[in-house]
């Protein structure tokens, strides 16, 4: 008989500057809140699916990730896995569980996320590969090239992009544990400064050391649950590996697949999600899914967020937290951890009345992946 | 992090850039079904033959994007630099800068030739404008 896979559990630890904590430690820190969060315990994870944050190693000499984290946390699981999607490994190796789950191989699965790339030594203004040699270095510099095109052909405005960056700072203000509670206005979005034109500083998401865990576990195990289960109405993907010989590369994200096909599985439209958890790595990536999603028309998501629509207590509710730009860098776990607490009703300060349906997505690489979930209470 | 000492070396067996040495730009050419590609690779993206030549391109392009980089991520690269995505005329699409150019008149759409630039041990294709570019550009259209 199939199964249905819910969402069970969720646990973060602080964001920001956590010197002296190591990935394990806080990967352990959130693990331990979400399992108890779902009223497991150690003894019942059969699954474990992990999302190596942007400065740890998928792979160390020989050794997976799964692999360290599951011999630290003394476990011998029945599915494993390790994300490499990206921004959008959050949102798939929450797919992976759901798909594993429903296909009978766990009833359990964690899926986590830690990082330390604050506090790690380096940066992320890697070069782009062989492209490096013409000054190609970093993802905002990649960001830009999209962020150019959309300005050129649509008059997307600096003010657009301010009101993406604005709204995540005044969201975040009623967010006890954001990384960046600090208001901007549009004065400070033109000062800041310019690192890739059009984009600024405060088009960027933060850097962050944290961790991240949510709990997938199969339905029939509702039984065991602290809190009401969290449903997976619909998942998609969506990927664009052939970058720019494709002469849309720059035009549109893999979401304007992914988000349409993710919302027809699931027999909805994006007016009727009621909270988006849209990853916003940069600015233009929230205007640019906006399009996809169908939130707005292609080419009219610079006057779509203008006027407060995606801020607090605005038309659409946009990532209350904060989300990359000012709650903290949590891969895309932070996203689905948001969503179920939305849909719990237990986002506080942050509650969208009535809330029942989520979207959460996740974006990743040169602008090459893509995933969403679907999420109902 | 910033080290790009390794896609260089790794680069200077391209026969892309063997040929920027000499003053030719090369896109690799499938001989099953004519389609022209770069960076150059050992199949054809477009039909998977693994039976790859190599055509030599007008140089002849036009500004398909483009960023400013205002902030320096790397000592060799000094700011303001015009990083851009050109389409060159016979199809395929390369990253590469713009130069001879002020940064604030480098606009999509424009149309550029290739110029062959040392920068390191390297010769690299580079881009300049076709003509001078104005202070007063065309307003530009819907669909550049």
């Amino acid at each position: 008989m199939p199964r249905k896979a819910v969402i069970a559990g969720i646990g973060h630890t602080v964001f920001g500057r956590l010197e002296g904590r190591s990935v394990r430690d806080l990967e352990i820190e959130a693990i331990r809140m979400a399992v108890a969060d779902a009223g497991f315990a150690r003894a019942d994870i059969d699954g474990l699916i992990t999302d190596p944050g942007p400065a740890q190693p998928v792979i160390e000499g020989i050794e997976p990730h799964y692999l360290g984290l599951g011999r630290q946390l003394g476990i011998d699981p029945d599915f494993v896995g390790t994300e490499v999607l990206g921004g959008a490994s959050s949102v798939s190796s929450v797919q992976r569980a759901v798909m594993a789950i429903e296909a009978g191989l766990c009833s359990v699965c964690l899926c986590v996320y830690g990082d330390t790339a604050l506090s790690a030594s380096g940066s992320f203004s890697y070069g782009r590969g062989a492209e490096a040699v013409f000054g190609f270095f970093g993802a905002t510099g990649l960001h830009a090239l999209a962020a150019q095109r959309h300005m050129a052909r649509y008059g997307t405005r600096p003010e657009h992009l301010a009101e993406v960056a604005m709204a995540a700072r005044a969201n975040a203000l009623r967010t006890p544990h954001a990384q960046l509670k600090r208001p901007l206005d549009l004065d400070g979005y033109l000062a800041s400064r310019m690192l890739a034109e059009p984009l600024r500083r405060a088009d960027c998401c933060l850097i962050s050391d944290g961790a991240a865990a949510v709990v997938v576990c199969a339905a029939d195990r509702l039984a065991d649950l602290a809190t009401p289960a969290i449903n997976v109405l619909a998942m998609g993907q969506a990927h664009s590996l052939s970058t720019i010989a494709n002469a849309d590369h720059f035009d549109q994200t893999p979401a304007a697949r992914c988000g349409p096909a993710t919302l027809a599985r699931a027999g909805i439209t994006a007016a009727d999600v009621d909270v988006a958890l849209l990853y916003d790595c940069f600015t233009i990536v929230v205007l640019m899914q906006l399009e996809a999603y169908g939130f707005c028309q292609p080419g009219e998501s610079g006057p779509f967020v203008t006027g407060g629509r995606i801020a607090p207590g605005g038309e659409l509710a946009l990532n209350p937290t904060g989300g990359l730009m000012a709650e903290g860098y949590g891969g895309g776990m932070l996203h689905v951890i948001e969503a179920v607490r939305q849909l719990r009703g237990t986002a506080g300060a942050r509650q969208i009345a009535g809330a029942r349906l989520a979207l959460v997505s996740g974006h990743g690489l040169g602008m090459n992946t893509h995933a969403s979930l679907v999420l109902g209470g | 992090m910033n080290d790009t000492s390794g896609t260089i070396a790794e680069s200077a067996a391209d026969p892309f850039l063997d040929a920027s040495r000499e003053g030719r730009l090369l896109a690799a050419e499938c001989r099953a079904c004519l389609h022209l590609f770069l960076p150059f690779g050992p199949v054809c993206p477009r039909c998977w033959s693994i039976n790859i030549g190599q055509r030599e391109l007008s140089g002849a392009g036009e500004v398909a994007t483009f960023t400013v980089y205002r902030q320096s991520y790397h000592p060799d690269f000094s700011v303001p630099y015009v990083l851009a995505l050109i389409a060159l005329v016979e199809g395929p699409r390369m990253i590469s800068n713009v130069i001879d150019c002020a940064p604030e008149l480098v606009r999509i759409g424009m149309p550029v030739t290739v110029r062959f630039v040392p920068r390191g041990d390297l010769v690299l294709p580079l881009f300049a404008p076709d003509s001078s570019p104005t202070r007063n550009p065309e307003p530009q259209g819907e669909n550049p």
